[in-house]
Order: C-alpha cells, then structure tokens, then sequence
C-alpha cells in the first residue's frame, strides 16, 4: 500500500511535469483523443485537396461558364458587396471605350451608407499608404524610405476623372498594386466618391 | 481449525478498492486538465512558412484586420488573404522586398525570379471548429462579436497563437449571454476597444434609435449603473433583438 502511494505520486508528478500547465506554446498538431468526423474528406474554403493535381481544392470555373450567383454579361449585381464584375461597361471598368469617363456612373446608389461604406473601406485599404486624410503620409512612410505615395489632395489628382481613379484602384499603377480583388466594384465607386470628399475638404 | 487465511487479508479488499480510487481520481484529474481544447488547443503555435508578425502589422502600423482579411464581413470563411496581398506592400522596390523570410512569397509572386513556382504560400491553420461544426464569422462580425472574443490579442501577437479554447462550452457561454461580447459594430476590428472608449450620449441616441424609448429614458434607467461592456452589451443586444441559437442544429446541420 505505501509503495503503491509513493509509485502512484512519483507517477502523477512525472506526467504533469511533462504535460505541463495550460497554455504553453507548442507547434506540433494539436492532440486530438477522438479525432472521429473533426477532419471530413471534403474541400473547405481555401483547403488543399489531394484530389486536383494542383493541390488546390478551390476549382475555377469551367472555360465558357459563369458561376451561378456571379454576373452574366451585361447584367451587374449593382450594390453587392460580392460584385467584382469582369463586365465591360462604365460601371465595371471606369472607362468608355478607350478613353477615362469623367463622373459617377448612374447604377450607383447614393445614400448615407454608400459613403460611410467608403470612408470604412478608404480607412482600411488606402490609408496605410495614402493616410487617413489622403495626404500620401501614411505609416508606410514613417517607417520606410520607398517612393512617395501619391498625394491624394494634390491638384493634379483631384483634376482626373472619376473613371482613372477607379481604374487606378482596379488595376494599380507604378508601385501601388491592384485592389480588385480586395475592393468589390461598388466599394471602388465608394472610395473614389470618399476621396472626393476628401479633396473637397482639403480646400486645394 | 487453523485459519486457511492468513490475518492480513482481513483488510485486503478495502486496500485494493482505495488503491483503485486513488488511481481512477488521478485518471479522472488528468482527463479534466489534460483533455479538453483549454489544454490541447490553447497555446498551439506553428511554424508559418512565414513569420509574419501580427504585432508589427496589425499593432504598430495599425493596420485594420480587414485589409488582409477580406471577407469576414461577407463570408463564413475568414480568408488567409491571397499572396497578391503580401505582394501589394512587399513587391519589387518596396517594402524588404528582398528579405530572405520573404523567399515562399517571390516564389510564389515574383515571375521574374528563378525560383519562381507560382504556387500559393502554404500557411498553416490553426483555428480550427470539428468539420462537422459550422461556424460563420460573417454573422458574428456583423453583429458585433470582435475577432479579439475568438482570436485573442493577435495585434500583440507576433507569432500568432491559439489563444482561446474554442470549445463547444466555451461556445455556449457566449450564446447563452452574448451581452458580455457585443460592441458597436465600428469597433469590431479595435482589439484594444474598452468600455471607456465608448461616447455614452451618442452610444445613448444610437440605441434610442434603434428601440422605441427615448435616450433620456434610457440614461435615467441606467443611472447608478457602471459603465462597463455587460452595460453596452445589454443594450446593443436589446436594439438589434439579438438572440443566439442554443439549438443543435444552429452549429451542427
């Protein structure tokens, strides 16, 4: 009996100095006593998959398809935060044949939420670079020595049309990369209609 | 007549039934420490392919949560954002483009380098709910539950960690009373936000607002009271009639 107690601790003493307490940091899987349906055989967003020879779960479409849910040609889901349209009008590309459009273009719904939605979007995605006014001061540029970012406020910026900025975001220009896929159509008309305000305000 | 036994067996059976208790307790205690995701989740932190510092992106540069991750707002799935991301700051000529951490990222953007695969950069999951669990952060996110309630301080992680046990109690503590997690929806990615942040009259209008009374009706009732998150919370939760699902189905369908 004594020499069971004393094994009995000398045990329980062993196992929690190696377990440790909770909360200490490790990198191996976590360990999982019933691991019974917690990993399916099926493809989750943004998962591998062994199946594809790519590796990718994620599947594009198939050539000469559109996902159902996503725009057919000519038809814009206006005002959908899912919208990053491929279309080839106004509203989808900022431009009117060859040439920038000058303007809002009319699918937009103007409303108090469409510009505090720009004024979000504008504080997530532009102002580490631009800065929260529009000056080209961002964080970016206290820390570290690339080219200027474009001073929003400039003359020069507030004179291009409304359809170069919104294909500036789109596309990205010198160093600045495209946010097409960051920003849905809607949201990019909302930024540029933000950063109008903004160089109203500056008063340049 | 002799014994057969001998006088020690006397107390035989109550050694073996103590011994048998000790051993099931120390088992029990071990299971109840040892055995749940406060234990086996909490505190996982892999290696990344790379480090990328949550800290220095989401802390001192202040970035918002929603720059990378884009779709929380829209989607069930919090996107790892795509390398083009990464690339938009850390491309050719600007920010350590150059950095050798940063070898998976040209291999997997840069066309020009020699290394160059193509293929996306490989980051590990650690968040993760039992697949047959469905959990949507659009609509947690959309109703006032911050990344910080799941995901812990990420801006002072950096390298991130599981900071929280994700457990399906842990689950439910929440849904049973979300007044102790909600906050306006405009704080959702301020990791820092405190109840002292909050502008009470506007916070006040907003609410009256939202629900038939009238702010002063809603000041005076609260007088005495401290302003504190369960406060805000209370209130959030009665403008906007949210009413967690307690149901099986809500997580497992």
């Amino acid at each position: 009996m004594r020499w069971f107690f004393l094994i009995l601790a000398i045990a329980s003493i062993t196992v929690a100095l190696a377990l440790g307490p909770r909360g200490e940091k490790f990198s191996s899987p976590p360990f999982m006593l019933f691991p019974d349906m917690d990993n399916q055989y099926k493809v989750k967003a943004q998962k591998p998959s062994q199946f594809f020879e790519n590796g990718q779960g994620a599947r594009k479409p198939v050539e000469g398809t559109i996902p159902f849910g996503h725009d057919l040609p000519g038809e814009n889901l206006v005002g959908s935060r899912l919208d990053y349209s491929r279309g080839s009008d106004y509203y989808n590309t900022g431009l009117f044949g060859d040439y920038y459009g000058k303007g809002f273009p009319e699918e937009l719904q103007w409303d108090e939420a469409f510009l505090a939605r720009g004024k979000e979007r504008y504080r997530i995605t532009c102002t580490p670079c631009h800065g929260e006014s529009g000056n080209g001061a961002g964080i970016v540029s206290k820390y570290w020595a690339i080219p200027p970012t474009a001073n929003l406020l400039d003359p020069r910026v507030k004179d291009l049309p409304e359809g170069q900025l919104f294909w500036t975001i789109t596309h990205g220009k010198g160093l600045m990369g495209p946010y097409n896929g960051i920003l849905s159509v809607n949201d990019r008309w909302a930024v540029v209609a933000y950063l109008r305000g903004l160089q109203a305000a500056s008063g340049n | 007549m002799g014994n057969i036994f001998p006088r020690w067996t006397n107390l035989l059976a109550i050694k073996i039934l103590v011994c048998l208790g000790a051993l099931g307790t120390c088992a029990v205690a071990l299971a109840w420490y040892s055995w749940t995701p406060k234990y086996t989740r909490v505190g996982y932190m892999p290696q990344q392919p790379i480090p990328f510092d949550h800290s220095l992106h989401a802390g001192r540069l202040g970035m918002d949560c929603r720059y990378c991750h884009t779709h929380v707002e829209n989607s069930p799935h919090s996107n790892i954002p795509a390398a083009q991301v990464c690339w938009n700051c850390h491309g050719p000529g600007k920010v350590d483009s150059d950095a050798v951490a940063l070898e998976p990222l040209r291999q997997a953007m840069d066309e020009n380098y020699e290394n160059y695969t193509g293929k996306p950069i490989e980051w590990v999951q650690l968040h993760k709910v039992p697949d047959y669990a469905h959990f949507s952060h659009q609509a947690h996110v959309n109703r006032g539950v911050s990344c910080v309630e799941c995901h812990g301080r990420v801006d002072e992680m950096p390298v991130v960690y599981h900071a929280k046990p994700l457990s399906m109690s842990w689950c439910l503590d929440c849904h049973r009373s979300p007044e102790k997690v909600l906050r306006p929806l405009d704080q959702i990615t301020n990791l820092d936000w405190k109840a002292e942040d909050l502008d009470s009259d506007a916070f006040y209008a907003y609410v009256a607002g939202k629900t038939q009374a009238s702010a002063e009706d809603l000041k005076k009732a609260d007088e005495g009271k401290a302003w504190n998150r369960e406060l805000i919370g209370a209130h959030l939760r009665q403008a906007w009639g949210v009413q967690p699902p307690q149901d099986c189905a809500a997580c497992h369908h």
